[in-house]
């Protein structure tokens, strides 16, 4: 009797899904990585996906007991050690160890071999990372909930038009300085809005979806990149109880599938013209490397310089104008 | 070849709207969104819901507690309604009368209402027999009214966000300035006595906490704070609580302490307007969900 036929009923159906996914998933790999069109069709396959991810993720939070214990255990190496903690914690606000080694990866890859190729996965993988990370802002808009550290302070959420108090997670306070303050804010009562919102991780499907797109590339860079992602960039985050793992797994979900979507779109519909900006970049190798580096510095930034940039740019254009005074 | 082609793209269409749906439906059916929090700074309250807009009000600004029943400003349904207990609420005076957005009321001793509205303007009274009637209106300068206090000496006091002045209306009517433009505050949004007869002033505009003297010294109670919007206040036991719809906070100060945050509201509980305590000092707050068009009144009580 195989394992699929020893599984309680209930979970034949998630299960066999789940088997499609991976199917499709190693489907697409497959035929990305021998240039060839992918087999399945395509809403069969983002249904799939899509459904495969709703199912996934509501059964995980259905077993939150999971995911708490999950970040319980990651957090319980927080507090203990001042170097430990301040290490984890430099991904964090560290540009340096947020950006480089994803930006390495991806400009080894840019330079590597089967360079035409690698350099359609790579820029579809940036253009559908900016597609993500306005999906995941989008999500954790319009969903309301709150990162673990704030859940371990007593709080009553509304259910049916009712208060009910919260279980209140464990939180043991990162030595470093920056989750330090933090913890105090929140003690007086300064919660920044952005904290109440961390339903999907916008980090994880963003660094996610780059990782994935250099490992679609070239596969040895590729699980270095991924790796990077989520033992130090994601991991830091679920230490220092900024994102449950639930929230990390289903961004990270959204990055996949998006990143999925976009690479076979690209190649099946609109290869041509990306095949006319690959040829571009092999004809103008300078200019082409300048783009590509200011475009992979923000976005292993995470765009957080986009929007104040924007800011500026618009008072400026007002100022000369004479809008404002 | 082309039609193939036109009915993927249109399956994948499809496909794609089924998976959000049932994203949204799979996120959502199991409680990952959690729609609204009450954060307790100060562990030692608890909260409850004790009125929503099934009940029958729309959504309230100002509240007041007042022998076992709330008066509320309903902002959102334009009219001014006693709530006694859930699916038991009154109406005292609706948009017939001409009010749009009733804003911040007070009572008498002798159990006059007195409210104010921003869209409307002017002053309103629903006196103790129930008649409901203006008793100054824009023509008498009370453009935009707002903040509303009833001083010691039986004046009605109202600031006008429009005019940036506080004016003192007499009960037959009469409206004269209490406070000028040039005493520099911007919005009168909230105002509230203490027991000593000094008058704060909620400016939600330039954030500042303002107090008035006896001596009508005006001085700068609470300023450049950061994260502060002051909406609504009220005085109770030598405490002065404040609301912040802005941040979604509820605060309390005292000389000796100064400003500490009780709670934090979040998600659809975010924006808190009015607050008012009853006898045994639990305090009652008015939120309004602007997005789904819904009220609720929430009591925060000591353990």
């Amino acid at each position: 009797m195989s394992a699929f036929h020893r599984l309680p009923g209930k979970t034949k159906v998630p299960a066999c899904l789940l088997g499609v996914f991976w199917q499709d998933f190693r489907a697409t790999l497959r035929n990305l990585a021998h240039e060839r069109t992918a087999l399945v069709h395509p809403g069969i396959w983002l249904m799939s996906n899509l459904f495969i991810l709703s199912i996934g993720s509501g059964a995980f939070a259905r077993m939150t007991g999971i995911n708490d214990a999950l970040y319980e255990l990651c957090n319980h190496l927080a507090g203990r050690s001042w170097l430990l903690d301040n290490l984890i914690a430099l991904p964090l606000n560290n540009q340096f160890i947020k950006a480089a080694f994803l930006g390495g990866c991806f400009f080894a890859a840019w330079h590597g071999h089967q360079v035409d190729r690698n350099r359609r996965i790579l820029l579809v993988s940036v253009l559908a990372s900016v597609f993500v990370i306005a999906t995941t802002k989008t999500l954790s808009y319009a969903i309301f909930s709150p990162r673990p550290f704030i859940q371990s302070q007593k709080a009553f959420h509304l259910e049916d038009n009712q208060l009910v108090e919260s279980r209140r997670l464990p939180y043991r306070v990162p030595l470093d300085a920056e989750s330090q303050k933090m913890y105090a804010d929140l003690v007086k009562g300064d919660v920044v809005q952005n904290d109440l919102h961390s339903f999907p991780s916008d980090h994880a499907g963003f660094y996610v979806t780059l990782a994935v797109g250099i490992l679609l590339a070239s596969r040895a860079l590729g699980w270095l990149a991924v790796s990077w992602t989520f033992l130090v960039l994601l991991g830091s985050r679920i230490i220092t109880g900024r994102h449950s793992p639930l929230e990390v797994v289903v961004g990270a979900g959204i990055g996949i599938v998006m990143l999925l979507l976009f690479q076979f779109v690209f190649d099946k519909w609109w290869r041509r013209p990306m095949d006319l900006i690959v040829n571009w970049t092999l004809r103008h190798p300078a200019i082409a490397t300048v783009l590509i580096f200011m475009v992979i510095f923000e976005a292993s930034n995470s765009l957080q310089d986009v929007h104040p940039l924007l800011e500026i740019g618009s008072a400026a254009v007002k100022h000369m104008l004479h809008v404002t005074p | 070849m082309k039609q193939t082609t036109a009915s993927m793209r249109r399956t994948s269409f499809a496909a794609g709207l089924a998976g959000a749906l049932c994203c949204s439906l799979g996120l959502s059916a199991c409680g990952v969104d959690q729609k609204g929090i009450v954060l307790l700074t100060d562990p030692s309250y608890r909260a409850t819901m004790i009125g929503t807009s099934k009940d029958g009000f729309t959504m309230p600004d100002g509240i007041l507690w007042r022998q076992g029943k709330l008066m509320l400003a309903d902002e959102g349904g334009s009219a001014v309604r006693v709530w006694s207990h859930p699916h038991d609420v009154k109406t005292l005076c609706d948009a017939k009368l001409g009010i749009h957005s009733p804003e911040d009321l007070v009572v008498d001793g002798q159990g006059n209402l007195f409210f104010t509205d921003d869209d409307a303007g002017g002053v309103w009274e629903v006196d103790a027999s129930g008649r409901a009637f203006q008793l100054a209106g824009r023509d008498k300068g009370l453009v935009s009214t707002e903040g509303i206090a009833l001083a010691p000496n039986g004046a009605i006091l109202v600031g006008d966000g429009v005019r940036h002045e506080v004016f003192s209306v007499s009960r037959a009517g009469v409206v004269s300035v209490f406070l000028g433009s040039r005493r520099g505050i911007t919005k009168p949004e909230s105002m509230a006595f203490d027991d000593e007869g000094n008058l704060y002033i909620a400016d939600n505009v330039d954030q500042v906490i303002y107090m008035l003297g006896r001596d009508m010294k005006l001085d700068r109670l609470i300023q450049k704070r950061e994260n502060f919007s002051p909406e609504g206040i009220w005085f109770a036991n030598h405490v002065l609580y404040v609301t912040d719809s802005k941040h979604g906070k509820l605060s309390r100060f005292t000389p000796e302490a100064g400003l500490e945050t009780i709670a934090v509201f979040g998600g659809q509980l975010s924006y808190i307007c009015g607050i008012t305590t009853d006898d045994q000092g639990r305090i009652y707050v008015s939120v309004q969900d602007l997005k789904h068009n819904f009220g609720r009144i929430v009591k925060l009580e000591r353990i």
